[in-house]
């Protein structure tokens, strides 16, 4: 099981992906609440994977992004669809984009892993 | 000719005499001076004199330059040796220096400005005037040889080192009072704005020279003949310099009342904007002139309508003279010149401009009134945008985010159904139908503060009371007409009660606040006003400015009377507000959901 970690701050979705993720091949392994905790929570904690929102209350979701993709694998998410965040997402060092309505732990490893999907 | 007239001719005769009279005693006496000039030194005070009564009234400078004018000639009066009059004439004949003095340092209107200029005069006077009456009242001629027809005799203190001593003031007090004159007028020049220095320089430099020959007569030994003959005449020549200058500024205000005559002509023609002002300047003489135009609420404006304040400088070389013109107690304009300009002339040329001041005027506001709808309409713009993103924001935190946790919440429960785990199948539906809950209960505020359905359905009293109930203190609404009103009327009125109510929430503290709606034929008016700390300035936050615009929209006026610890009162009125005649409403079945076409509606229920 990979290893993952959630960056949303609104509380039900981390609820939700957290149960959707831990039945379908992630090992939820913390959440953070905004950028800087989710900074710290990937050196403390090491995950495999991030499941980065990218509006946050204290930073942008592709700031963070750039600052932690060096130590692991990040997937953004939102609300609203990637056409809404233009050619930032393409440049973002992030593995892909997943909205927030799509998410399943199959759609994550397809997004992570092509080649076996 | 009136009484004032006949006063002056009498001035003027009794001047002459006492000037060709007083000439004549020196001559028979024998004096040795330049005749000729000393009687048009003397004379040319007494003409400023007796014009300056004439024509400004109430100015100093005239009754000034009639004393200097009759201590001119005292002098020669002495020479007659009458034992009475010898002594005031001694003494008021030597105050012309110090009269000269206070008509340099007060010209124009013969007040002093400042305390030094009180002093340096009051000195002047003393070391003059004073010392000579010390002498007077202390010397006995008889000591010195005089034994009949002695001009004075001692009537208090007779005491010869006392005399001596004053002597010793009148003859060496120039060292002292030449240099406090010359830096009166320095400081006087540096104060001064560039009109009054372009009429008082010639004077001051008359009076810096004469004040020099002054000098140099105190150090030059006293003799009839050579040098200081020459100083004398000198001396005569320059003391006619400071009526010649007074007399001047006089003629050039009658000149320039002559160009009144011309400004009526030169307004009979078009001119493009601001030419007014042109015209005016020249007519003043003032190139810095300016024009401003009063509006309806109290404010300045400027002829191309953009927003002016009246100076406040009322002294130093940016000083400025503000003269309101008026038409009928009605405030049309502000004119804004320098102080020097004759007040006369300035009433002259406002009242010749009056016409076309009030043309201006209107111009002016409508400029205003443009650049106000123009920026009311750009902010109406920005508004717009703000509650797009305003929206779209509250729907992407709110209702959005609850609608993508419920998709999760639904794929677990699949998930969890399809794992055969009915017991976390029920958990799961129940969270996600209190999500979906909150979900439409927020979409129902967000669509509440786009338009109300209440508004539209019930109209503004059950509008209003609504809004009354969810306030964030109690609120008491009275007086709302029952009929309609035009949709655009409407929600005005109930956005204005809505941010009134959210800012009396937030900010005023109070503890109860209140709604009125009056309708007259003329107007709508409403009025929500509070109990709290009041202080609200309508200028600042866009809470209240997007509310104007809005009131302005519909062509109603918004005022917000506020004082600090009084409470607040939003009084919106908006004018020709006519009840509906004709609704157009959607109708409703009893669960609120629309049917069929809309029907007409009549107030008063008859469909």
């Amino acid at each position: 099981m990979r290893s993952l970690l959630i960056v949303d701050d609104h509380a039900g979705f981390r609820m939700w992906a957290r149960e959707v993720l831990r039945h379908e091949g992630f090992d939820v392994v913390g959440e953070a609440t905004d950028g800087l905790s989710a900074i710290d929570a990937v050196h403390d904690l090491h995950p495999e994977v991030v499941l980065l929102d990218i509006q946050l209350p204290d930073m942008s979701g592709f700031e963070v992004a750039e600052r932690i993709a060096a130590q692991t694998s990040v997937v953004l998410t939102s609300s609203r669809s990637a056409a809404d965040y233009g050619p930032a997402v393409v440049r973002s060092p992030a593995v892909g984009f997943m909205a927030k309505s799509d998410l399943t732990g199959a759609a994550m490893a397809a997004l992570l892993d092509p080649a076996q999907s | 000719m009136t009484r004032r007239r006949w006063a002056l001719a009498g001035i003027a005769v009794a001047s002459l005499v006492w000037a060709l009279g007083g000439e004549w005693v020196s001559i028979h006496a024998g004096i040795a001076e330049n005749h000729f000039l000393d009687a048009l030194a003397g004379l040319s005070f007494f003409v400023a004199g007796i014009v300056a009564l004439d024509r400004r009234q109430g100015n100093r400078i005239g009754p000034l330059m009639l004393a200097s004018g009759a201590s001119w000639f005292c002098g020669n009066w002495e020479n007659l040796r009458w034992p009475v009059w010898g002594a005031p004439l001694l003494v008021f004949g030597s105050a012309t220096a110090a009269f000269v003095a206070h008509v340099a340092l007060g010209y124009s209107n013969g007040r002093l400005a400042t305390r030094y200029e009180r002093v340096t005069v009051a000195a002047t006077y003393v070391g003059t005037a004073g010392a000579m009456l010390g002498f007077v009242l202390t010397d006995d001629p008889r000591v010195a040889g005089c034994v009949r027809d002695c001009p004075w005799a001692p009537v208090i203190w007779s005491s010869q080192s006392a005399a001596d001593a004053f002597e010793w003031v009148d003859e060496h007090g120039a060292y002292v009072l030449v240099p406090m004159f010359v830096i009166a007028l320095w400081l006087r020049w540096r104060r001064s704005t560039p009109a009054q220095r372009r009429y008082l320089t010639p004077l001051w430099v008359a009076a810096g020279i004469l004040a020099g020959v002054y000098l140099i007569s105190a150090i030059v030994p006293a003799s009839p003949h050579g040098f200081l003959r020459l100083l004398s005449d000198f001396q005569a020549l320059l003391e006619i310099c400071v009526p010649a200058v007074f007399l001047a500024g006089l003629l050039s205000a009658r000149l320039a009342q002559s160009a009144v005559g011309s400004l009526v002509v030169d307004l009979q023609a078009p001119r493009p904007t601001g030419e007014l002002r042109a015209l005016i300047a020249a007519a003043l003489g003032d190139p810095s002139v300016d024009i401003v135009y009063a509006v309806d609420d109290g404010g300045w404006i400027q002829a191309d309508g953009s927003p002016a304040l009246l100076p406040t400088d009322e002294s130093g070389p940016s000083a400025r003279q503000v003269t309101v013109i008026e038409r009928e107690q009605r405030r049309l304009a502000a004119l804004i010149h320098d102080p020097a300009v004759d007040p006369g002339l300035v009433r002259a040329v406002a009242a010749a401009a009056g016409m076309a001041v009030e043309n201006e005027r209107l111009h002016a506001q409508v400029r205003a009134q443009l650049d106000e709808v123009r920026a009311s309409r750009s902010r109406i713009v920005q508004a717009g945008d703000d509650e797009r993103r305003r929206v779209e924001r509250d729907l992407h935190d709110g209702a959005q985010q609850r609608l993508v946790t419920l998709s999760l919440a639904m794929h677990a429960a699949r998930r969890q159904l399809t794992a055969g785990h009915p017991d976390a199948v029920a958990d799961t539906l129940a969270l996600a139908s209190d999500e979906l809950r909150l979900a439409i209960d927020e979409l129902r505020e967000l669509a509440r503060g786009l338009h109300p359905v209440i508004l539209t359905d019930e109209g503004l009293g059950p509008a209003l009371q609504s809004l009354a109930d969810r306030a964030a203190v109690p609120v008491s609404v009275d007086r709302v007409p029952e009929h309609r009103f035009p949709p655009t009327i409407e929600s005005t009125v109930y956005f204005v009660v809505s941010e009134a109510l959210a800012n009396i929430g937030k900010y005023a503290d109070a503890s109860d606040a209140s709604i009125h709606v009056t309708h007259d034929a003329a107007a709508l008016i409403v009025e929500v006003r509070d109990n709290g700390c009041g202080g609200a300035d309508p200028a600042r936050g866009s809470g209240l400015r997007g509310l104007s615009d809005r009131v302005a929209a519909v062509n109603g006026r918004m005022t917000v009377v506020s004082p600090v610890g009084a409470g607040t009162t939003v009084r919106v009125v908006l004018p020709g507000s006519a009840r509906a005649d004709r609704v157009d409403l959607v109708q409703r079945d009893s669960t609120g959901t629309p049917v069929g076409a809309a029907p007409h509606w009549t107030p008063g229920g008859t469909p």
